[in-house]
């Protein structure tokens, strides 16, 4: 009689426990389905649509996010440089490289749940592909760094991990996703911090 | 032995099932979803921030720094919507969701006429009766067809920089989101 109670309760506990335990797991701590991949980048062009996985449905209701649509555009998030180190804020990084066509595009960094990360007063959160200076063959530069830097800077601060967001508006890439090849830039870690 | 075995067996075949039905009850019962959040930050036909201004409260999780953006709730059992915006901004793109956050349309300034923001969403019933009888000023706003009941529209507009954020703001704010 007692024997049977454990195995019920014990029944019970797995599959309650597990099943609760491993969405939970599978929500906040694996990436998601259906990613397009771009070097370190990565974007999910079915998010917030009816064609999204059920994963990106559950973590969608629970985010509050409204996905971009694809006639606005497109996120691409780097959560490592190119080297597969993970992003620091402690580090200084060095963005290079061309984006595909679209009629601009915005970079900036935010925390681990893709937050921007807050600005001292007077800066604004992130560059954009409209106020940028650009090398004589049209790719770019950008230094991210906590410190004040030449040419396209884009400021972080506080410590810790840290993401990079990279827009794209009214691209074709967000309505033809995998059909063409393209590439976006890399991220190169130049220095740390003590 | 062997029932324990088995115990453990049926709690994994158990904890498989579970998995699945929490995971596909999540989005119907979640109380933290972009739609819950506009509830409580403002009412129905009218543009909430989805930053407050002092950048302390998100609405809903979508901040690019360098976009002001705008969400409106609305019912089409009430009606069709109409979505106007007045002025021009660099760049605007709206998106219309369902109840659970699903975008099921979206377009842009350039797909607007002149680039005015002049949309009318509407369901089936509704474009039949529009069709027959079409008043003279919808000729040119973008019609959005859905199937939908509640929805939720979002309006968001570039801005390059702080100069532009007193202008991008009076926009965000003049647009109008009403049953039509």
């Amino acid at each position: 009689m007692l024997k049977t109670i454990f195995l019920t309760a014990l029944t019970l506990l797995i599959a309650i426990g597990g099943g609760a335990a491993s969405v939970w797991y599978a929500l906040n701590r694996i990436d998601g389905l259906g990613a397009l991949s771009v070097g370190v980048w990565v974007a999910f062009p079915a998010a917030g649509t009816p064609y999204a996985d059920p994963y990106s449905k559950a973590r969608i209701a629970r985010e509050a996010a409204l996905p971009l649509g694809a006639a606005e555009g497109l996120s691409f998030i780097a959560r490592e440089d190119t080297g597969g180190g993970k992003l620091s804020r402690n580090c200084t990084y060095r963005i290079e490289g061309r984006v595909p066509a679209a009629r601009f595009w915005t970079i900036y960094a935010g925390d681990d749940s893709l937050d921007p990360i807050p600005q001292s007063a007077g800066r604004t959160g992130g560059l954009h592909s409209r106020q940028i200076l650009r090398q004589n063959d049209g790719s770019f530069l950008v230094t991210i760094s906590t410190h004040p830097s030449e040419g396209n800077w884009l400021p972080i601060a506080g410590t810790g991990a840290m993401a990079l967001l990279m827009t794209l508006y009214d691209t074709p890439i967000a309505s033809n996703s995998g059909v063409e090849q393209f590439e976006l830039p890399q991220v190169l870690k130049v220095a740390c911090d003590e | 032995m062997s029932k324990l075995f088995y115990a453990i067996l049926l709690g994994l075949v158990g904890a498989g099932i579970v998995h699945i039905v929490i995971l596909l009850l999540i989005p119907a019962f979640s109380e933290r979803d972009a739609w819950s959040r506009l509830e409580k930050s403002g009412p129905t036909y009218s543009f909430v921030k989805t930053v407050t201004d002092d950048d302390t409260v998100q609405t809903i999780k979508s901040a690019d720094p360098l976009f002001e953006s705008a969400a409106c709730r609305f019912d089409l059992r009430n009606g069709p919507v109409r979505i106007l915006g007045t002025g021009t901004v660099p760049f605007w793109s709206v998106s219309v969701y369902d109840r659970r956050g699903q975008n099921l349309y979206s377009f842009n300034d350039r797909i607007a006429t002149g680039g005015v923001l002049d949309l009318l969403i509407v369901n089936p019933a509704q474009i039949l009766e529009l069709r027959k009888d079409p008043p003279p000023e919808i000729v040119s706003a973008v019609i959005a067809e859905t199937e939908i009941e509640e929805g939720v529209v979002v309006l968001r507009s570039f801005m390059p920089d702080s100069s532009w954020s007193r202008h991008v703001q009076n926009y965000i704010n003049q647009a109008v989101c009403e049953t039509f």
